[in-house]
């Protein structure tokens, strides 16, 4: 029972990933927000939140560097700013970018995570890593343009125009909450267990993994989409 | 010959309120991009052209395409039975507009003829007015003119083209892009009439491949089709009437693959000592098919060919398009992932013992 309690976290990290998709935002979407209302966009925008592995990776990596609740809540409130401000402003003055390339500079952030998790600056760079707080910051930037840029794939009309958006942003807040509880329970809880170490370091290799593995997706479709 | 009579009236009265709708249309509204395309004026009805339009009644001309508006010499169009013929080449890919503004003809119409032109090409207003005071007797001599608009999509990229005002003295302005739609989806339209919301309007909304597309087009012993009305009063055409709001919105229900397409007759009374009215006709032409809604994803299509509603078929050899939900899927990137993170666990949980 002992043994099965202590399994339990690493069970559920293996299950809760399965009941989410890759970036669920789909064709569906578009007939949600077609015919929804505001409360639509909303919903999309907690889905895609939720849905997006590249988001949650990343969110992931930074709740991994963090110790106490409050620079938990601190760091996802500098991000939470970051990526309000480009989504917002980027849909609302029409500025947008390839997905494939905004995407695989957001792989590239989940990479630089794991990297810096693992002391990566420190024994390859011989130097200290940038301030977290700023790079966060900088990242939730990116992260909210390529949210800016998904939204804008959809037909959203110019009625309540920025009401839209907003509702959209507000879904995405409420998706990263659905999905950060999970994620800050397993690797709080983790952290009191010996086995911590190990999947500190399993999961920042993994990080790194999945970064080089989404950034060279990412370039491959923009190279073979079309463009 | 007195049971002759009202079938020869009744088939003169026909040809009479029959009215020449025009559109843009293309065989296939997908294209890919640098390729040759050719741009269909009809003048008819959506089915088909009934007579070509002389290059000098071209107004305008415009192709507009990734932000930048291309006015196109009108001796470009060559003719082929009886559609005109715009030979393109398309670029970038983007959401392409092109559109026709054609300038101001006169007919002239007998009072019957005109009435039953009102009461089956959408001007019922016009109608009511006409009823309302005592005018139903009056003949008419119409001062008209034809503003037209398509939508085509090159490529993938979606670009905002679509919204372009053209500055055509009636046009429809799309609020979305056509080509982010798919069957059950909504396109909201804004009509303007000289760049301001015309409210209260009547619009015909249809396609070629819903339950509308009747096919109505009789073939008479001249071999030209042409459009006339049924006894229970719809148009030749048929489509569904909608009014527009005060703002001059309205939507469209995509209920079925196929093209799209929206016209509206605005007129008004007008005094002048030979002209009685004038009407300014707006047309705007899109397609809605399978496999072609890919705002938000990859979607693979080698080797692929597509029949469309319209019963093209064309093939996407090579074109790859963006769509999440192709490629890998989601639960086999997140099982990789967790076996993944498993088996690095196990090795650090090994070094560490």
């Amino acid at each position: 029972m002992n043994r099965l309690a202590k399994l339990l976290p690493f069970l559920i990290l293996l299950a809760y990933p399965m009941v989410v998709s890759a970036h669920g935002v789909s064709d569906s979407d578009q007939e949600i927000l077609n015919n929804g209302g505001l409360l639509a966009y909303i919903l999309v925008g907690a889905k895609h939140m939720v849905t997006g592995y590249d988001h949650l990776l990343f969110l992931a990596g930074v709740i991994f560097y963090l110790s106490g609740f409050k620079d938990i809540v601190r760091f996802i409130t500098v991000f939470t700013i970051g990526h309000s401000i480009t989504l917002i402003g980027a849909t609302y003055l029409g500025i947008k970018a390839d997905e494939h390339l905004i995407d695989a500079v957001i792989a590239l952030s989940v990479l630089y995570k794991g990297f810096e998790n693992l002391k990566g600056f420190e024994k390859y760079f011989k130097t200290q890593s940038p301030n977290l707080l700023f790079m966060v910051f900088i990242f939730g930037l990116i992260h909210g343009f390529g949210l800016s840029t998904r939204l804008q794939s959809f037909a959203i009309g110019t009625e309540s125009f920025l009401a839209k958006i907003v509702c959209f942003n507000i879904g995405v807040e409420l998706g990263q909450i659905a999905a950060l509880i999970p994620i800050v329970f397993l690797i709080t809880r983790w952290q009191k267990l010996k086995s911590y170490q190990a999947f500190y370091k399993a999961a920042n290799v993994y990080l790194i993994i999945a970064g080089v593995a989404l950034f060279v997706y990412q370039m491959w479709g923009y190279f073979n989409g079309g463009h | 010959m007195k049971k002759l009579f009202p079938l020869a009236a009744a088939f003169i009265a026909l040809l009479l309120c029959s009215s020449h709708d025009m559109y843009l249309k293309l065989d296939s509204f997908f294209l890919q991009p640098d390729s040759k395309a050719s741009i269909l004026l009809y003048n008819g009805t959506f089915a088909a052209s009934e007579n070509v339009i002389d290059r000098d009644r071209m107004l305008d001309v415009s192709i507009v395409a990734n932000g930048q508006r291309n006015r196109i010499d009108t001796t470009n169009w060559r003719e082929d039975d009886n559609v005109t013929i715009l030979d393109v080449t398309t670029g970038e890919p983007g959401t392409y507009v092109v559109g026709v503004s054609t300038k101001a003809r006169t007919i002239e119409m007998e009072a019957e003829a005109f009435n039953n032109y009102l009461a089956h090409d959408g001007v019922q207003d016009m109608l009511t007015n006409r009823t309302d005071n005592d005018k139903l007797t009056q003949d008419a001599n119409e001062l008209y003119s034809k503003h037209v608009k398509a939508i085509y999509q090159v490529g993938d990229n979606k670009t905002s083209d679509w919204k372009i005002k053209l500055g055509y003295p009636i046009e429809f302005i799309p609020r979305a892009n056509p080509y982010n739609l798919k069957v059950g989806g909504v396109l909201p339209v804004q009509l303007l009439l000289d760049g301001k919301p015309l409210a209260n309007q009547i619009v015909t909304i249809d396609s070629d491949g819903g339950s509308h597309a009747h096919g109505h087009d009789h073939e008479h012993a001249d071999g030209e089709e042409h459009e006339h009305d049924s006894e229970d009063g719809h148009t030749h055409d048929g489509g569904t009437q909608v009014r527009t709001d005060a703002n001059g919105n309205f939507t469209v229900n995509i209920a079925n693959d196929g093209q799209w397409y929206l016209r509206t007759i605005h007129m008004v009374e007008v005094e002048d000592e030979e002209l009685t009215h004038e009407s300014n006709w707006a047309t705007l032409t899109f397609e809605v098919a399978h496999g072609h809604d890919h705002a938000d994803g990859d979607h693979a299509h080698d080797g692929d060919a597509h029949t469309h509603a319209d019963g093209t078929t064309h093939s996407h050899e090579g074109d790859d398009h963006h769509h999440e939900e192709g490629g890998l899927p989601g639960y086999v990137w997140w099982l990789g992932s967790l076996v993944l993170v498993a088996i690095l666990f196990v090795y650090f949980k090994r070094q560490q013992a």
